[in-house]
């Protein structure tokens, strides 16, 4: 009886009653998400600064020297909390949609059908990991963006609504971690998950008001761009950092909590029809 | 919800570690698996023996939800995997076919993930045993493309076996895989055995049937053509063969023993010359006649 017991032990016990399948996959699942683009920051964190600090050499001194914005601010300071929400979105985004990716052509999605996690586990972890990227990659765009701005314009960016910022970083962020991981879930290939990229989210980015004020519009364009959910998380952004927008931040608070119950919706749907099959 | 409540599958006071029911699975046209059943006793090692495209890999993703039946149900524990995946997926460990990548991630790492999907976020003492008894604790700090073929296989056997399961499903452990490796692993099969593991295993290979399975399901292109004990596999459907040479006769003659019949019985039932007889030489049976006469009589 006591051998049984020490061979027990030794066997490595694990006794059933002590597993929580509750908090234990979605902890393990976001431990990986974040690992893993830890692993890589070269392409996920370092990839993004030399972008952001492109653009704000191109649009924000080149061009922008000849732009005025309205309320007396400059173009790079209209310009870089625009560069901290694009930096964020497409981060989660990227986060979500490329780990899922990778896991359907290595394999290793399998082990998540084969082990007891729920949907629900799976869409809060992938989601929460993507946001951290988005967080981490905006925060060191809006670090560069302040740091340029001070040497090139003389000018501190402070935040101004800091609850506002963190509202649409929050929203904004957990939003595309889930379009990604529908996106990625739906692809049957490759080809398929470059065609969301570039037909679906990068217009989206580039016509969400990152670059220019809707105001500037004319109304039949106006109108066109307040259908395109970016401009109010852009722009709720905006708010959040420089105090002035084009639209409330209330209207847009709405607009982002409506777009993060859609996107939760579809992550669910498209993730129980899914195949968790290796490509 | 307790097991007894899910009635299937329990039968007085033991629950099957498993039982598949008139499982059928199609891909579009192609029938994979025609209405099988089986169950599994509790400790035992159950052997899918089959040629390659049976439908065995398909039953096993039935099992792991990772493909849906197209009709029929699948009880592990008395929990069915469809109405109740995560009770009935708790229990069960699962090696595939197909070598699993993890990219980034070293063995150490894969096996603290794959702990966590099971609930179990404090899993060191469990992991650490299993990758000294798989030999893979002096590799644990590498990724798997850092690892030979053998070491990768023994990582998918360790990962199916963090959350210590009661059912071990094991999809051809040793195709292609050498000698060496191979009997290591039957060795591993059977000292899961002794500790109380019922082992579920797919193979093509008859010689491993023989060797670790105490029942064998026969299968063949999607149906299962038979479900018995090992050795009466072997005693039923095999006889010793006799191969008699004769004096002066250049062609041997060929015979048949049936199960008890002893080569006196041979000679004197066939009215063979005894002193014309130059040689006799015996060969056993085994269950490749077996699965030769079950399949393609
Ligand atoms: N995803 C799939 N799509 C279409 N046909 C498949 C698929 N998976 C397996 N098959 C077919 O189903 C049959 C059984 O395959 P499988 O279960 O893999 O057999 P085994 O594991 O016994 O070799 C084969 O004819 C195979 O080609
Ligand atoms: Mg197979």
């Amino acid at each position: 009886m006591s051998s049984n017991v020490q061979s027990e032990k030794f066997r490595g016990s694990n006794v059933k009653g002590q597993a929580d399948l509750f908090l234990g996959p979605f902890y393990s699942l976001l431990r990986k998400e974040v690992m893993r683009f830890l692993k890589v920051s070269m392409q996920t964190i370092l990839t993004p600064m030399v972008s952001s600090l492109l653009y704000l050499l191109i649009f924000g001194v080149s061009l922008g020297a000849y732009i005025q914005m309205k309320g007396g601010i400059s173009y790079l300071e209209f310009l870089i909390p625009g560069l901290v929400m694009m930096g964020c979105l497409n981060n989660a985004f990227q986060n979500s949609s490329s780990s899922i990716i990778i896991a359907k052509f290595s394999g290793d999605l399998e082990d998540l059908k084969v082990a007891p996690i729920s949907y629900t586990q799976i869409i809060l972890a992938v989601a929460l990991g993507g946001l951290v990227r988005g967080v981490v990659v905006g925060t060191i765009t809006y670090v560069v963006g302040a740091i340029f701005c001070y040497f090139k314009a003389d000018t501190v960016i402070a935040i101004h609504h800091p609850l506002w910022l963190l509202v649409f970083i929050v929203l904004g962020g957990l939003s595309f971690s889930l379009l990604g991981l529908a996106a990625a879930f739906w692809a049957k290939s490759f080809d398929q998950m470059a065609a969301v990229n570039s037909f679906i989210l990068l217009p989206l980015m580039y016509l969400g008001g990152v670059f220019f004020s809707i105001d500037n519009l004319h109304p039949f364009w106006q109108s066109i761009a307040r259908a395109n959910p970016l401009i109010y998380f852009i722009n709720g952004v905006r708010y959040g950092i420089l105090g002035v927008s084009d639209v409330t931040p209330e209207h847009a608070c709405v607009v982002a909590l409506v777009t993060l119950v859609l996107m939760y919706w579809l992550a669910f749907r498209t993730l129980a029809r899914a195949s968790f099959l290796r490509w | 919800m307790t097991a007894s409540e899910n009635s299937a599958g329990v039968t007085k006071d033991t629950v099957s570690p498993l039982l598949v029911q008139n499982l059928s699975k199609n891909y579009g046209a192609i029938e994979a698996v025609r209405n099988a059943s089986f169950n599994l006793n509790k400790g035992e090692v159950f052997g899918l023996l089959g040629p390659n495209g049976a439908g065995k890999t398909s039953i096993i993703s039935c099992i792991v939800t990772l493909e849906k039946p197209t009709s029929g149900s699948i009880f592990v524990g008395g929990f069915d995997v469809q109405k109740n995946p995560r009770e009935a997926k708790r229990n069960v460990g699962f090696v595939p076919q197909e070598i699993i990548n993890h990219g980034y991630f070293n063995v150490e790492e894969i096996l603290s993930f794959q702990s966590g999907y099971f609930g179990l976020l404090h899993n060191r003492e469990r992991t650490d045993y299993i990758l000294h008894e798989l030999r893979l604790y002096e590799h644990r700090h590498k990724k798997v493309k850092q690892l030979s073929g053998g070491m990768k296989r023994r990582l998918l056997i360790a990962k199916a076996l963090v959350h210590s399961p009661q059912l071990l499903l094991l999809d051809e452990p040793t195709a292609g895989v050498d000698i060496e490796l191979r009997e290591q692993l039957w060795q591993f099969v059977k000292k899961l055995k002794a500790e109380g593991v019922t082992v579920l295993l797919t193979t093509h290979y008859l010689e491993e049937a023989e060797q670790l399975c105490d029942r064998v399901g026969l299968i063949d292109k999607g149906e299962i053509k038979m479900v018995e004990s090992t050795q009466f596999l072997i005693d039923k459907f095999t006889g010793r063969s006799v191969r008699v040479k004769f004096r002066n006769v250049v062609a041997p003659r060929d015979f048949e023993l049936r199960t008890g019949e002893t080569v006196g019985d041979l000679i004197n039932k066939e009215k063979l010359d005894v002193n014309q007889i130059e040689d006799i030489n015996i060969s056993e049976g085994t269950l490749e006649d077996a699965f030769r006469r079950v399949i393609y009589q």
